[in-house]
């Protein structure tokens, strides 16, 4: 098992599979042992329909994932282009693209 | 998850802050970066409910043109829930102490949803220099027999003491973060002040006062339709607009159609 995950260094290549873990990680430490779940989490699991998360959990992981990743990932612009029917549907994997896509997108800054 | 401690009690706060950061600018001339944004703080309504209904609607798309600020009030989210002091004046004293928390003293821009609505107003009522403009959805507040309705429509809602309806209820929404809420809501009625707190409240006599820019939505269904034309009616230059088909949850019913009044109240007043 890799340790503790830290937050990515410029040059490191953030792959979907880091940021799933990451998501699942978060996902247990709001929910706990409360957490609805048949088996791994998922790329098409969905945060409302499968896991049945409260909207004020979902909130909690949000602000989880941006403490983890940063300000690259532009969690409010992403959320403001989002109608509330796509927000109550989003799924896991769509969540993880948008990080990925997020640190893939912008230069290390060096 | 961010807690503050304010009038006593821990709040969760969300603060939402988008659009171009600072120093991203490619040196465009135009770009207006000493032009200070409005502050907007969101309030929501009574115990079903918190900060998540404006996260899910018009706080990301808001806190793209203004800073927005979101909590759970006193008793809900999570939010401290005290036995007591939930009357619409401790409320208005929760949200001084965040915004003297936050180190805002300009005017802020109030969005009000039912309940959050009645906080709102007295808020612009008792320290009308601290308020921008009120945005008000399906705003509550207190007439003739308030007390009753309040907790008759919390009855409706399937969380108060008619035990079968609650049955009922859970037995059709038997999924986990309803029933979680519904326990939550249920505690939150019997084991709080909540409901003699609301029934204390005493009718509002005080409506044309009110000295800011102010917006009301409606929805043609709602059981509240009244307090609307009193808004209408007493609250100068009140601008109301009543939503054709839509209920008291105009928010998630509406929410684009609010997203954009919203945006566009917001770049009026401002530039007002």
């Amino acid at each position: 098992m890799p340790g503790p995950s830290s937050s990515p260094t410029v040059g490191e290549e953030i792959t979907a599979e880091a940021v799933l873990a990451e998501l699942d990680a978060i996902l247990t430490e709001v929910v706990g042992d409360d957490l609805l779940l048949d088996g791994p989490l998922a790329m098409d699991t969905s945060f409302d329909e499968d896991l049945q998360l409260e909207s004020i959990e979902f909130v909690a992981l949000a602000e989880k994932l941006l403490i983890t990743y940063g300000e690259r990932v532009d969690f409010v612009a992403w959320m403001a282009t989002m109608e509330l029917d796509d927000i109550i549907a989003l799924t896991v994997g769509q969540v993880v693209d948008f990080v990925v896509e997020s640190l893939a997108a912008v230069p290390g800054g060096g | 998850m961010p807690h503050v401690q304010a009038n006593g009690l821990s709040f969760h706060v969300q603060e939402l802050r988008g659009g171009p950061s600072e120093g991203t600018s490619n040196g465009s001339s135009d770009s207006p970066a000493a032009v200070a944004r409005p502050k907007v703080v969101m309030l929501h309504g009574l115990v079903i409910d918190n900060l998540s209904s404006w996260y899910y609607t018009i706080a990301h798309p808001m806190a793209l043109e203004a800073d927005v600020h979101l909590y759970d009030l006193r008793g809900h989210g999570r939010t401290e829930q005290p036995a007591s002091g939930y009357s619409v004046d401790e409320n208005v004293d929760d949200l001084v102490a965040l915004l003297d928390h936050w180190g805002i003293d300009e005017p802020v821009h109030l969005f009000g949803n039912s309940f959050g609505g009645v906080v709102s107003l007295a808020m612009a009522h008792r320290h009308p220099e601290r308020v921008a403009s009120l945005f008000l959805i399906e705003a509550h507040f207190a007439v003739e027999g308030w007390g009753e309705h309040m907790a008759g429509s919390l009855a409706l809602a399937a969380f108060g003491l008619d035990e079968d309806a609650v049955q009922d209820w859970l037995a059709e929404n038997a999924d986990r973060k309803l029933s979680r809420l519904a326990k939550r809501s249920e505690r939150f009625l019997m084991e709080t002040s909540l409901i003699d707190d609301l029934q204390a409240e005493k009718p509002i006599d005080w409506l044309a006062e009110i000295a800011c820019p102010t917006f009301a939505i409606y929805g043609s269904e709602s059981d509240i339709l009244d307090r609307a034309r009193e808004l209408e009616a007493k609250v100068p230059g009140c601008e109301l607009e009543i939503v054709p088909g839509s209920s008291h949850s105009l928010l998630t019913e509406e929410s684009n159609l609010i997203r954009e009044r919203a945006l566009a109240w917001i770049a009026r007043t401002q530039r007002g």
